[in-house]
Formats: structure tokens, sequence, C-alpha cells
């Protein structure tokens, strides 16, 4: 009981301070609050880039004894108006280059993508002057890149098919056999479906794709990639801040002792081993609440979808336990309540940075990955990306694991060095 | 029964030695004032008789509980009242009481019961809702005190409550160990004010390097000074070098001298003034000020010890 009531004093007293309450909530929501807004985010949680504006020109067409059933313009042009980028690409056909052009300089549309006359047949056969040209409005950054990608994502896949009609033929061609026109005119046809479908999978259906995408491919985040960002970086500054109070709430007992009352309660009817659970116990409920509440609010607030309730708990429990370990591990070095600030601040920041916090939502190299998997913050971050993107329960033990056993093992040598200090 | 009874209490950090083998006792209901200048040891004496140092040697009872052997018990008949202020002070009065009172396991009315009790006591009733870091230094010694009686405990230790406050919050703190004493307690009050204790005990204990160099009642230690009298004077100029010849005056039993101030103990005032002068006009300095009074505890510890007990 005189533990709860130690443990709920510190808690009390932690909420009554502008600057814990600001450091264990409102920082990690005000700084991905500003990156939501950034995004052009709403509170309804319809966080959408405005649509890409596009205008295409399609000049191309196919002589009479070309190998192919459909210009490469086509295709191009295809992907601009299928059904399944309309929610963020508005297609517009013109119906001459001029016209094209006039619509880009009155800003009608934002990017023109004008292809020439004979196009396929110019860059079926290699001609490295053709091209597909690509004009923009200069004030755009991500339209006239996006649409770029496309096209060349596009040729790109063009000029694999070449290589690996190629590839059959000269093969064939070994084993003395030789294909008719209509055997080519059907392997063309064949890949050019292939690969038709495989651009449409890979953009807007990744995990029927053939392959497979590394980021979260949840069904939710999957849906709104902007979201799977804010969730990702939303993990990356809760884990941060989360580690922040841990340490702050633990360093409480530094300023008790500062402040004479920690002596007061040493002097009262009850073991010391009493009084520094009481103060433990207050640094494990802080990070609960500080946990449900950016939860919450970062679900209602910026719309994350965190995923299975379950494996919340998992990674939050997980997350509390390394977060209190390492807070009472890195207090029980310090002499002071002045010598913790920047104890805490350097410590920490090095560890987050190292752990990915502030990088969660970017592919990193793999070196930087094993360094991550030195620090708890690294193995805390993990778990929520497991979370996040819907992997089974079992991905997420060998994390969920890893957090416990240093947490647990941070906590016991702090908790010893506390209890020796104040024997 | 003793309420204190504290038997050969040795404490010693590295080499050297802060309380020297202290016997003290105090009966149940009584007023025992611990008197010393700073760094007497103490603070130490009642850290062990608290529980927060444990001593090199010897032992302490509180109520006949052993505070080296049964220390919960002990703790649970002690009230203790640091020096410093150990009050949360982003709590008001009130919660900081129910957090000390729940220490001692009140609960539910009782509990409430005993905060409004106390409140009235310290005369804060009315502020019982303001954080204590609102509070002046006066009224924060008065809730430093409060928490300590929580519990209604036998035994009250005051390590020096009255240190920087102003004399308004100190009568009204030693108005309050009155009263706690007529409640019953015993009441364990260090201080180095001789008013206080000469105000408050039933007994004194001077304290000195670690040891208890006199004990008994007010009126039994100023006896120990006989009828010498006090003579107190300031000088124009630093004085130590004319000490060692006012100490060959005949009826001088004890000089202290600093910054110009000196504190003599004679037998005859008439005799020994115009020589205390005479020497002191001999060793160039002006006379300022004179002041003869009669005999106190600051008489007794310059008696014993041939240095004055100063602030």
């Amino acid at each position: 009981m005189k533990i709860m009531e130690i443990a709920i004093k510190d808690l009390t007293r932690s909420f009554r301070s502008l600057f814990a309450v600001g450091m264990t909530i409102v920082a990690p929501l005000l700084l991905i609050g500003l990156i939501f807004l950034a995004f052009g985010g709403a509170f309804n949680g319809a966080s959408d880039l405005p649509a890409i504006s596009v205008g295409i020109y399609n000049a191309d067409i196919l002589t009479d004894t070309s190998i192919l059933v459909e210009p490469l313009g086509a295709n191009i042009r295809s992907m601009f108006v299928d059904e399944s980028v309309q929610s963020w690409i508005t297609a517009t056909d013109f119906s001459s280059e001029m016209s094209l052009r006039s619509a880009l300089d009155r800003r009608e549309i934002g990017v023109a993508i004008l292809i020439p006359v004979d196009f396929s047949e110019r860059f079926l056969a290699g001609n490295r002057d053709t091209q597909v040209l690509i004009l923009s409005d200069h004030t755009l950054t991500i339209a006239p890149q996006v649409a770029q990608n496309m096209v060349t994502a596009m040729l790109d896949g063009v000029s694999g098919g070449g290589i690996a009609i190629e590839t059959i033929l000269e093969r064939q061609k070994i084993q003395g056999v030789q294909p008719g026109p209509e055997q080519i005119t059907s392997l063309i046809d064949r890949y050019s479906a292939w690969y038709r479908d495989f651009q449409r999978d890979l953009f807007h259906n990744p995990e029927s794709a053939a392959l497979m995408m590394v980021a979260p491919t949840g069904e939710t985040s999957s849906e709104n990639p902007i979201q799977q960002m804010l969730g990702l970086m939303m993990a990356g500054q809760m884990v941060f801040f989360a580690f922040f109070t841990g340490a702050y709430s633990m360093m409480s007992i530094l300023e008790e002792n500062e402040e004479g009352t920690l002596a007061r309660m040493f002097t009262l009817p009850m073991s010391r081993t009493t009084i520094l659970t009481g103060k433990f116990l207050a640094v494990f409920l802080m990070l609960v609440v500080q946990g449900i509440v950016l939860l919450i609010a970062a679900h209602f607030i910026f719309n994350i979808q965190w995923g299975d309730p379950k494996m919340i708990v998992l990674a939050l429990l997980g997350q509390v336990v390394a977060a209190a370990g390492l807070g009472v591990l890195l207090i029980s070095f310090v002499k002071t309540s002045r010598q913790a600030g920047p104890v805490m601040g350097g410590v920490l920041t090095a560890l987050g940075m190292l752990g990915g916090l502030f990088t969660a939502n970017m592919n990193m190299p793999e070196a930087f990955n094993r360094l991550a998997a030195f620090t708890p913050q690294g193995w805390v971050v993990r778990g929520w990306k497991i979370v996040l993107s819907g992997q089974p329960a079992s991905d997420l033990l060998l994390p969920l694991l890893v957090m416990l056993v240093i947490g647990v093992v941070m906590f016991v040598i702090g908790a010893f060095r506390f209890q020796r200090r104040f024997a | 029964m003793n309420a204190i009874e504290v038997k050969n209490l040795k404490k010693s950090f590295g080499s050297f030695q802060a309380v020297k083998g202290v016997d003290i006792i105090a009966q149940q209901g009584e007023i025992l004032s611990l008197l010393g200048p700073n760094g007497a040891g103490k603070s130490t004496t009642i850290s062990m008789l608290s529980g927060l140092i444990a001593p090199s040697d010897g032992d302490a009872f509180i109520m006949g509980y052993s505070v080296t052997d049964q220390p919960k018990s002990a703790k649970e008949k002690l009230g203790v009242v640091p020096q410093d202020i150990a009050l949360y002070p982003d709590l008001s009065a009130r919660e900081n009481l129910l957090f000390w009172g729940k220490m001692y396991d009140l609960r539910g009315s009782d509990l409430k019961q005993r905060v409004d009790e106390v409140l009235e006591m310290i005369g804060l009733t009315e502020r019982q809702k303001d954080r204590v870091g609102k509070f002046s230094g006066g009224m924060k010694r008065r809730v430093n005190i409060a928490a300590a009686l929580m519990h209604k405990p036998d035994v009250v230790i005051m390590d020096e409550p009255t240190v920087g406050i102003d004399p308004q919050s100190r009568r009204h703190i030693l108005d309050n160990v009155k009263e706690l004493n007529r409640q019953g307690m015993t009441v364990l009050y260090t201080t180095h004010y001789m008013e206080e204790a000469a105000e408050l005990s039933d007994h004194i204990a001077i304290m000195d390097q670690g040891k208890i160099i006199a004990f008994g009642t007010h009126d039994e230690l100023i006896k120990m000074v006989g009828e010498q009298t006090r003579i107190d004077l300031t000088f124009n100029a630093e004085v130590e070098a004319i000490i060692p010849a006012w100490k060959e005056i005949e009826g001088v039993s004890g000089i202290d001298a600093s910054d110009g101030k000196v504190t003599a103990l004679v037998d005859d005032s008439n005799q020994a003034l115009p020589r205390l002068l005479e020497v002191a006009a001999q060793g160039g300095v002006r006379i300022l000020s004179v002041d003869i009074k009669e005999p106190n505890l600051e008489s007794v510890f310059l008696h014993l010890t041939g240095r004055a007990l100063r602030d």
C-alpha cells in the first residue's frame, strides 16, 4: 500500500510539472503534428497529397510491320489513366503538342507528357535520340518526379522484355529451333501482359506482386502511405520520449535526496526497499500512462492505425520495461539532478540516433540496422515496426524477448546500485 | 520508562570521530535540549536516533526499542523534524500532510481528522490548499513540524527547527513545542540558541566536539559557573594579541575573543573590569562598549570550554 502511495505521489508531482508533461506527452505529439500538417493532413484523417494533374499528348502509332500489338505510347498513357491511380493522378488527353503546352502554361495541368510520333519503333530499334518529353510547372517538385519515375519504370520494363525475348530466341537458335513470327508476337504479348499486371500489382496490390515490398505492407498502411510514414515516425518519437520519461521519472529520486524528503522517508517505519520500490513503480506507471496517451492521441489526431490491440499491448510492455530499465540504470550513475540533465540528454539522444528512432520511416543501410540492434531503442522501434506493418505475433516475439531481457537486466543493476547507495 | 536512552553512542566517518560516546537519558513527557555550537555533533547524534545513519558503536532506545535491533518499532514511536525543510513544494500543505500521514499507516477519516488537527495547531487551516512552495520560510517550518506529528508520536526529535525564520514564526514554533509537551510528548530539541534551550527545557545537555560536556536542569548548569559574572566588551580593533595578557589577570576564568568582541567570565566584575580595560589600553585598542551580564548558558559553555557559544 505504501509503495503505491509513494508511486501516486510521484505521478501527481510529475503531472503538475509543465516541463514533465511537455516532454512526456506534448513534445512527441507536437513534432508529429508539424509533420502531419506539412503533408496537408486534415483532422478527419484524409491526409492524401493533392492529386497530380497530368496532360498527355500521345502521337505514337505503329507501322504495319511492327511486331507490337499496341504502341508503347498507349501503354504509357494507360498507366496515367488507369482507374487504380485516379485517386491521386488526374490525366487529360490532348490532341496536339501546342494545346498540351498551352494547358501547361495556363497551369491547367502540372505535368505534360509528350510522346512522339514513331516512339515505339525508334525505341525498340535502340535509337537513343527518341524520348518521351516530360514538361512541368517549375514550382512543382514531387509531381514531375512521380511522372518521370512511372514512365522510366514502364520503359525499363520494355527494355527488360526486349532483352528477355532476345535471350529466348538465342537459346532456341542454339537448340536448333527457329521460331516463327507468330511465336515471337505471342512471346511479346505474354511479356507485355505480365509486365502490365506486374506494374499494377507493384503499385496498388503489392501483397500479390511477384516482387514483395520490404516496407510495411499492412492492409491499412498500404492504403495510405502518408499514414504509414506518420505511424513509423510517431513510433520513433514515442520510443525516444519514452526513454527520456523513464530517466526523467527516475531522476525524482535525486531531487528527493536533495530536497531532504528522501531522508525524511528513511526515518519512517518502513524499509528502504519499500521506498525504492515505490519510486520504481512510479517510473513504470508514468511510462504506461505516457504510452497509452500517445497511442490513443496519435490514433485520433493523426489517424494512425497501430494494428492488432494484443500486439500493441506486447510492444508497449516491451517499451515500458526497456525504458524503465535504462532510466533506472542511467540515473544510478548520476550523483545530482544537475548532472542528470546533460547525461540524460546526451546518452539518450545518442542511443536514440543509433537505435534509428529518427529514421524509423527510412530504409537505412544494413550496417546501421546492425548497429541499432546494440541499443534498447533499436529493439523497441523494431517491435513497433512489426506491429504497424501487421506482421504476425510470432515476428514480435524475438524483439519483445530482447526488450524484456535488456530492460530487466538494466533495472536489476540500477536497483542494486541504488540499494547500495542508500543502504 | 525512559523515553530516550542513549548509551555510549559513537559515530566515525573515516578517521574523523563525529560523536565520541554520548550518553543521554530523557524521561517520558519532558523536553530535553541538546545545546551546542555548529559542528558539535548534535545532528549526527539525532541522525542515529532517527535511524538515518547507523551508529559505529553503542545503541539508543526510543520508548524501550533499540534503534539498531528494532528500528521499525522505534520509528513508530518517533516523529522527526529535520533541520532543512523536507516537504514537497509542488503539493499543497494538506496534500503533504496526507502523504506523510499515509506513510504512518493512517487512512480514511482518521487521517483527515488528524490533518485538520495539525493544521489547526500550526495555524495554517486557511492556507491548507496552497502549495508549500508559495509559503514563507516560517510557514514551511510549521508544516515541516506538523508532518512529524501526524501519527501522534511518543517522542519528537526536532533538529534546530527555528533556524533562519522570523521572530513571529519562532514564537509560534516554541509555543507549539510547549503544547506538544503538555499533550504528553517527549521532545528532544537541538539548538544552538541558548535562549530557546533555557525557555523550553526540563533538562539540557551541552555538547561540544562530539561529547556531552554537561547535563542537568537550567539551574543546575548555571550553578556550575558559581557566582561568576559575564562581561561582554567591544573594541575598535582585533584583540587576539592581548588575550594571553587578559588570561593572566586574577579572577578571570574564561575568555573568548573574535572580531573585536570579547566575552570574559570573571569572579568579581568590580575588580576585573578595570584591569581588563587597562590591559586593553596597553595593547593599543579603544573600548567601544561594555555589557555586564548575570551567568547564563553562554557563561556555562564559556566556563566549560573557554570558548563562546556563538550563533
